[in-house]
């Protein structure tokens, strides 16, 4: 049974640590409320070079970031979370539409890319926005096979035929890096998975949510 | 048979030196018990040491925030029970943490991105520190020993992100526009060309074998020169 005595050896630390945190969250709160218009905008110069590595940006006449909607789906897209997608288009036409699908089964985590189709689904091109794979090896794609997403230009699923789309060793299209087989294997898996998600959803991108 | 108070309890739990015993512990063990959790603390943040710039930014992260948590944490402990002190310099440090968080992202967005998880972890080493060191010195004592403490650590880094990022990519100063800005573009140095560059110094292990080549060096001067460390 707490005595008296207990209890306002409880009650005084506590209240102390109540206004410890309260200020500290206030001070958070509005450090936070400071910055995050420089963070969004950030996050969006990030993207826009991304996106601008993909698709010319004269090729289109709208606001990409601005113009966007988000898809749901865990089996193709490898997200359990909406995925967003940035649609471009001249005179209100399809150009487009670039997609954040993630490689679940990336080396060490997942691995983000953006993925850029044109309508009738051929790709635009591939690029990774993030990933934690091993320096020197899984992250080939950066340097050292600086070149191979570039591979990715030009093909849909029906170029090549769908047991293809995977890389050499596995009997597909594709080179590996020089001692990294998964982060390859997990790229090209996630881009076919995109196309297919595409092909069944490929009016439902651009009409969701359109701008009027 | 005596239930201890939750105070005596915590009390006896406590690692910081001379808190459960009015005896202060000897100094020679004292000195040693604390070099080596500040070892073990250096140990997480070696992942960011992979490059030159990436030490650069972190170690001037480590050089704020250090002292300014132990500021904080001396000016706050009049106010604070025993039993709280280690919950509220949780609070702080974990606060502060955030706060540089958001400045990265706000000025500093790839830099900071690279960072990961390893600034949020820099909390824990400077609650760990602070609970080792002892509690009856001075504000100004406190600030100095934590000010050597973030310099050890950022020299540290710093002189591992030179070795290895010479050793792994045979540049320096990769990416230092993340750091610097555009005129930061200009000051990468390629020192050699290398086609895959030596893995094993961009790897975490290369950390550690760095940080233990390092040690070597500083015990061989130490031991050649006993008066002097």
């Amino acid at each position: 049974m707490a005595t008296p005595a207990d209890k306002r050896h409880i009650a005084a630390p506590t209240a102390t640590l109540a206004i410890i945190a309260a200020v500290l969250t206030v001070g958070l709160v509005t450090f936070a409320n400071l910055t995050r218009d420089r963070i969004a905008r950030n996050q969006q110069v990030w993207i826009k070079q991304h996106l601008d590595a993909l698709v010319p940006p004269k090729s289109y006449d709208n606001d990409p970031l601005v113009d966007i909607t988000e898809v749901m789906a865990p089996d193709l897209l490898g997200a359990a979370t909406p995925i967003i997608a940035y649609r471009m288009r001249k005179a209100g036409l399809p150009v487009a539409v670039a997609l954040r699908p993630v490689a679940p089964d990336g080396y060490r985590g997942p691995i983000e890319l953006l993925v850029a189709i044109a309508p009738g689904g051929q790709l635009l091109g591939v690029q990774v926005i993030r990933h934690n794979e091993t320096p020197g090896l899984g992250d080939a794609f950066e340097n050292r096979d600086a070149g191979w997403l570039g591979e990715f230009r030009g093909l849909s699923l029906t170029k090549p035929p769908q047991q293809r789309w995977t890389v050499r060793r596995d009997g597909g299209d594709f080179d590996a890096f020089t001692g990294a087989t998964i982060t390859p294997r997990a790229i090209v898996k996630a881009v076919r998975r995109t196309l297919e998600f595409y092909q069944g959803n490929e009016d439902r991108l651009y009409q969701d949510g359109k701008p009027q | 048979m005596s239930v201890p108070s939750p105070n005596e309890s915590i009390e006896g739990l406590s690692v910081r030196p001379g808190a459960a015993s009015n005896l202060p512990p000897p100094p020679a063990r004292h000195r040693a018990f604390g070099s080596t959790l500040q070892l073990l603390a250096l140990c997480p943040l070696l992942a960011v040491s992979d490059t030159v710039v990436k030490a650069l930014g972190f170690s001037t992260l480590v050089l704020v925030i250090f002292p300014l948590a132990t500021l904080l944490l001396s000016a706050l402990r009049r106010w604070l029970a025993d039993s709280i002190v280690l919950p509220a310099s949780l609070l702080v440090t974990a606060g502060l943490v955030t706060a540089a968080e958001l400045f990265m992202r706000a000025w500093f967005h790839d830099l900071g991105a690279s960072f990961g998880v390893f600034l949020p972890l820099v909390a824990v080493n400077i609650v760990v520190i602070d609970h080792i060191q002892a509690r009856d010195v001075s504000r100004g004592t406190a600030l100095i020993r934590s000010v050597r403490i973030a310099l050890g650590i950022a020299l540290t880094l710093i002189a591992l992100g030179f070795a290895r990022e010479l050793v792994g990519r045979g540049s320096l100063l990769s990416g230092a526009a993340t750091l610097f800005g555009n005129w930061g573009e200009h000051l990468e140095i390629k020192v050699f060309s290398v086609d895959m560059g030596f893995l094993l110094a961009m790897l975490p292990p290369g950390a550690f074998i760095s940080l233990g080549l390092l040690i070597a060096v500083r015990n061989w001067i130490a031991s050649r020169n006993p008066t002097a460390s």
